[in-house]
């Protein structure tokens, strides 16, 4: 693969320095300490099993949502609604776990999660049939969907799908429903097996099978491609393929929704807030589009969340600082010119060539 | 009450309310758009500048302060997406999408870091600005109509006027048109497009501040996270409805402004949800975009045969 | 006529790395005549006019705009030495109407420094009534016809104040009618003084407006000649050049049975127009038909045509037994119909994705590359690195992106793939654009092994020499139509720059 070619890495890596910097700076002018804040994000995310096993939790919903991102992406669709997906995928998900009942624990988290997966697929589907038969931009479409989202389930926990008079949530799903929890004092639960699993499989049928290949035909850039010449040449649809990929990547985005309810939260409430949906953006496109980058990237991103909640814990830090971050990492990469630039440099040349000897 | 019982004058001032902040962040879009630049940015600025002037007014207690808070802030946004996109050579969508999560996160977290205040920020110090009673209109027929409404209202009719002036009727204008719909003509007559995209972009920066700071500063003097809820982007689609003119842009905006206000006094006839109330902009919104997609699809004009 | 010379261009010279496109030129025009500038594809006349118009700077030489030498480096120096150019490609801003695009960016203003569009509007109809042509002031340029399109073009340089005017190729977009019209404002410019300098390809179109015309020919200047005293014939072999055609080394055509058989095949293109007329064809198995002629008489839209690309508005495309004349890329790649397309990097190639990606694009499907929608990627990286040997592709491995190629390369990756998979019959055009010389002579061999193979070939090219030397039968095309039918070996250059200006027997 040429993506992760030696100046891709050296521009992720310089950015990252600079967003040391950026933060060293912001947090200092805030009145704090940096390296106390750096102390506890450490810790927060890699210091003993139970932060270990909470930031591989944060990662889980991560890992699903850049996935999806990036499929959609792949097929040349510009996907920013996965946080919709993701809402509603938890309320049914959620639903699902309590209103069904006497099913084995086997069928009963499935359904779930199928119900999950199908519900998110569907909220992509009016901006995926818009873009393609009407030309509606599918960045606008998906947005405004986020925000519908949000209110949607907002009525529904509070309305048709309420527990009890008082309190705005549905009921508790049954324990047939769960998706278990292995430590005692953390959250982590089973669903992070499932994220990566479906990551893996996602590497799988984008780069190995012919299904795959055919979505990734019409586009396969960072920038929509989508509608492709070279795909009609070829003789594969590309209506077809955009309109499956962004499918996808709503289901991928209302799975992860689900595992969230049916693994941590375990019902759907008012106040409930995701924002994976985002950071998957900017997980997928730090992970250059590809699976098995995304699942890295989402460890190191979950870590890092993690160790921004015990910062905000233990310090006067805001964990917003993360994303604050990251986000100026995303402007570093994103700026083509230096990358492009940096190739002037021989030094560069010489490091990317031997790198990429040992290919196909 | 009867559901007809709602359009009264009440209404028509609850429209002009509702339109200005789409309105205003709509032109700012309407001239990025003119000028073939993609500002999906907006959200991000409206946020910073709204963040800007409650911590100015705060500070100084002064809500002209505040205006110049919120208007750096929008034009210093601005700049961070010129640089990324025209200088640093990125793609315009995903730097208009990362200064949004940026300054989603950003404004969040310097409210909870500086003031310690999570959901939101109020305090009686924080100085808004007060609706202009106009005293030459006392009495008369036109005073329900036009006096009495807070600055965003009045901006929004100066602005859309102004801009309409400028759009047709100005060297500046007809460069911003051509730049947009062929850049290459523009550059043969001479036009320098790269200026015109910097000058529409800084412009509509600090447009879209002046909007952000209306919503912290007018009818409520607070700041709430993410507080713009996705006013950006539907002003981008009036904008677009509207076909990036400042009276179509501000047609388009009223359109929303009247969902709004007739969802916000439907409520007080029928007991609706009121989350279902605020899903109107945004239902309208994919409305809108679904008659866009069709009228594009009607321009292609089917070419007649002339089998010679 | 008055003898002053408007125009002197001497000893230009102007090359690009491996091709020089201008060689020693001297270019000559007097005040107030019609000059017309005559070659094919690739001959350097855009290069020449570049060059006067500050677009480019020569290597060598020097420019005299009335008999004062000028150094031309910007197109803003040409603009105010009174030189105007209209291009092929229209530079109108589409929602405008014509005043407005011809004011553009030097609108006139009025006192409150707001543009004074009425005083605008009657400069322009001012201007037009002079040299005889209306104007509509308020019709906008999009739904304007492509003549009323070129006049505004036309005006705007007046505008400018062009007393020397360039026009590109003006007659490729108009219909006859609108030629008719061109050339009345052509000859009123001229009795009002202007200079204007004509490009074009087509012959009869000189003889009937120019006064003079200068042949140029591989970047050199063959021959200059009042119109009066010279004929379509002199010029057409002064145009194409040497008597003979080279040949590609290959052995006598042995054709079998039909496999392609157009009908009176009607094309339109993408504005609507009429590109293809009622064309006939037949191609053989074994053999290699070719299609030449200057681009832009049709033969995009007759290969858009017969691969799927575009709708046939009339007409049949026989297949052995099957009419494919409206049929799907996917069904006629089924029928093992190849296509190198005109458009290498949007059509021919995903230049995002990795050379081995766009190797496989028409073999993906089947074994032993995949087997049940799983690739063998072992079997795939042998697969793409055979054809990266047998195809010369120079790339260090197949896992590079396509669009770190060079064109030619690229090109071959595209060769590679679609001659790959034993076609029946292989639809070529353009193969050779923007490919260097020794690769050139490599696909060449390719397609005639094709043919010894018992395939069949249909090779479109605007390289003359090209068509003519792989080709066993030419067709050439000329406005939508085959004018006629000729057999490489028999025929001289200056007959077949005849066929291609339009003259038929």
């Amino acid at each position: 693969m040429d993506k992760f070619s030696f100046k891709d890495v050296l521009v992720t890596v310089a950015g990252l320095f600079i967003t040391v910097f950026i933060a060293w700076v912001l947090i200092s002018a805030t009145g704090n300490n940096p390296s106390e804040v750096a102390k506890y994000l450490y810790e927060g995310g890699f210091k003993g099993t139970r932060n270990i096993a909470n930031s591989l939790y944060q990662a889980t919903p991560l890992i699903l949502t850049a996935v999806a991102t990036l499929i959609s992406f792949r097929v040349g669709m510009f996907n920013i609604g996965i946080n919709g997906s993701m809402y509603v995928g938890a309320l049914y998900a959620g639903w699902a776990g309590y209103r069904f009942t006497d099913l084995g624990h086997f069928s009963h988290v499935t359904l779930c999660i199928a119900i999950g997966m199908f519900v998110g697929a569907a909220w992509m589907l009016l901006p995926a049939l818009l873009r393609v038969y009407a030309g509606v931009s599918e960045i606008i479409s998906t947005i405004i969907l986020n925000f519908v989202a949000v209110l949607f389930v907002s009525y529904m926990a509070n309305g048709p799908f309420r527990a009890d008079p008082i309190a705005p949530a549905t009921p508790r799903i049954l324990e047939t429903a769960e998706l278990k929890q292995i430590f005692p004092n953390s959250q982590f639960n089973t669903g992070f097996f499932i994220a990566v699993f479906v990551a893996i499989l996602a590497h799988f049928v984008l780069n190995k099978t012919t299904f795959g290949y055919e979505l990734r035909s019409g586009g396969d850039g960072l920038v929509g491609m989508y509608p492709s010449r070279f795909s009609s040449y070829l003789g594969i649809p590309s209506d077809r393929s955009a309109i499956i990929g962004m499918l996808l990547s709503g289901a991928l985005g209302g799975l992860a929704g689900a595992i969230e309810v049916l693994g941590a939260v375990r019902y759907f409430f008012q106040e409930l807030e995701f924002n994976q949906g985002f950071d998957g953006i900017l997980i997928g496109i730090l992970g250059k589009l590809e699976p098995i980058g995304a699942i890295i990237a989402s460890l190191f991103y979950g870590a890092i969340k993690n160790g921004g909640f015990y910062v905000d814990y233990k310090t006067d830090v805001a964990r917003e600082i993360i994303i604050v971050l990251i986000s100026i990492l995303i402007f570093f990469v994103s700026a083509q010119k230096i990358v492009k630039g940096l190739e002037k440099y021989p030094i560069v040349k010489k490091m990317d060539s031997f790198f990429s000897r040992k290919k196909m | 009450m009867e559901w007809i019982e709602i359009f009264d004058i009440s209404l028509v001032r609850s429209l002009l309310r509702s339109t200005a902040p789409i309105a205003i962040v709509g032109l700012a879009a309407a001239i990025c758009s003119a000028a073939g630049v993609l500002n999906i940015g907006l959200e991000g600025k409206m946020l910073n500048a709204a963040f800007a002037g409650v911590a100015a007014s705060y500070y100084t207690e002064s809500v002209w302060a505040g205006l110049a808070a919120g208007i750096t802030a929008g034009l210093v946004t601005a700049l961070l997406f010129g640089l990324l996109s025209f200088t640093l050579g990125a793609d315009e969508v995903l730097a208009g999408l990362a200064i949004n999560i940026f300054s989603l996160a950003g404004t969040t977290y310097l409210m909870r870091t500086i003031w310690g205040q999570a959901g939101f920020f109020s305090d009686p110090r924080i100085v808004g600005f007060e609706p202009i009673h106009f005293t030459f209109l006392e009495g008369s027929f036109l005073e329900p109509f036009l006096s009495d409404f807070t600055y965003s209202v009045y901006l929004m009719f100066f602005l859309a006027i102004a801009l309409h002036i400028v759009y047709y009727r100005t060297r500046l204008g007809t460069a911003i048109r051509a730049t947009g719909e062929n850049p290459e003509a523009a550059e043969d007559a001479g036009i320098n497009t790269m200026r015109i995209k910097w000058l529409v972009t800084i412009f509509s920066g600090a447009l879209a501040g002046i909007s952000g700071l209306f919503l912290s500063l007018e009818n409520l003097t607070m700041f709430t996270e993410g507080m713009s809820a996705g006013k950006g982007y539907i002003g981008l689609v009036a904008s677009s409805f509207g076909n990036n003119t400042p009276l179509g842009t501000f047609g388009a905006s009223a359109f929303f402004g009247l969902g709004d206000a007739i969802g916000i006094r439907l409520q007080g006839v029928y007991e609706l949800d009121s989350r279902l109330i605020l899903m109107i902009p945004y239902a309208l919104t994919v409305v809108v975009l679904i008659l866009i997609g069709i009228r594009q699809r009607l321009k292609v004009r089917p070419v007649p045969i002339p089998e010679s | 006529m008055n003898k002053e010379t408007a125009i002197s261009l001497k000893n230009i010279t102007k090359a690009y790395p491996g091709v020089v496109a201008n060689k020693n030129v001297d270019f000559q025009v007097y005040k107030g005549e019609i000059h017309a500038l005559v070659g094919e594809n690739g001959a350097g006349k855009s290069t020449l006019m570049k060059i006067l118009y500050g677009i480019e700077q020569p290597d060598e030489g020097e420019i005299l705009i009335n008999g004062t030498p000028q150094v031309i480096n910007k197109v803003e120096t040409a603009i105010n030495l009174g030189i105007g150019m209209v291009h092929q490609e229209f530079t109108l801003v589409p929602s405008f109407t014509a005043p407005e695009n011809i004011g553009l960016g030097q609108e006139p203003k009025n006192s409150r420094g707001l543009v004074d569009w009425k005083g605008l509007n009657n400069a322009v109809m001012q201007i037009a009534k002079k040299y005889g042509f209306e104007v509509d002031p308020g019709l906008k340029m999009i739904d304007a016809s492509v003549g009323v399109q070129q006049r505004t073009e036309i005006l705007k340089t007046l505008y400018r104040n062009a007393n020397i005017l360039i026009l590109d190729e003006p007659t490729a977009v108009l219909t006859p009618q609108e030629t008719d019209e061109l050339f009345t404002v052509i000859r009123t410019l001229v009795d009002e003084g202007k200079t204007v300098i004509f490009i074009t390809h087509k012959l009869r179109e000189v003889m009937e407006i120019a006064d003079r015309v200068t042949v140029m020919r591989a970047g050199e200047v063959q021959g200059v000649s009042e119109t009066n005293k010279t004929s379509i014939t002199e010029l057409a072999s002064q145009m194409v050049g040497r008597e003979v055609f080279l040949q590609v080394k290959k052995d006598e055509a042995q054709p079998k049975e039909k496999i392609l058989d157009v009908q009176n095949l009607w094309v339109h293109d993408a504005r609507g127009l009429l590109a293809v007329k009622g064309i006939d064809l037949e191609i053989k198995k074994g053999e290699i038909v070719g299609i030449a002629g200057v681009e832009g008489n049709g033969q995009t839209e007759l290969v858009e045509a017969l691969t799927g690309l575009r709708k046939a508005s009339k007409g049949k495309v026989m297949y052995l037994d099957e009419d494919i004349a409206s049929s799907t890329p996917k069904n006629i790649r089924r029928k093992k119909i190849a296509h190198i397309p005109e458009d290498r990097t949007n059509t021919g190639l995903n230049t995002q994705l990795s050379i081995w990606e766009n190797l496989i694009g028409n073999s993906y499907f089947r074994k032993p590359l995949s087997a049940r929608g799983i690739f063998n990627l072992k079997k795939v990286a042998e697969h793409a690195n055979k054809l990266r040997e047998d195809f010369d592709i120079r790339a260090p491995n197949v896992s590079l992106k396509v669009k770190s190629l060079s064109g030619g390369n690229q090109q071959k990756v595209v060769v590679a793939r679609e001659l790959s998979e034993d076609p029946s019959l292989t639809i070529a055009s353009q193969p050779t654009r923007g490919v260097d010389i020794g690769n050139i002579e490599a696909i060449h061999e390719q397609l005639v092994q094709m043919r010894d193979e018992g395939g069949a070939v249909l090779l479109v090219s605007a390289e003359l020499d090209e068509v003519m030397a792989v080709a066993d039968r030419v067709g050439v095309m000329y406005e939508g139509e085959i004018v006629k039918w000729v057999n490489p070996k028999e025929v001289d250059q200056a007959q077949m720059g005849l066929y291609m200006a339009g003259v038929k027997d």
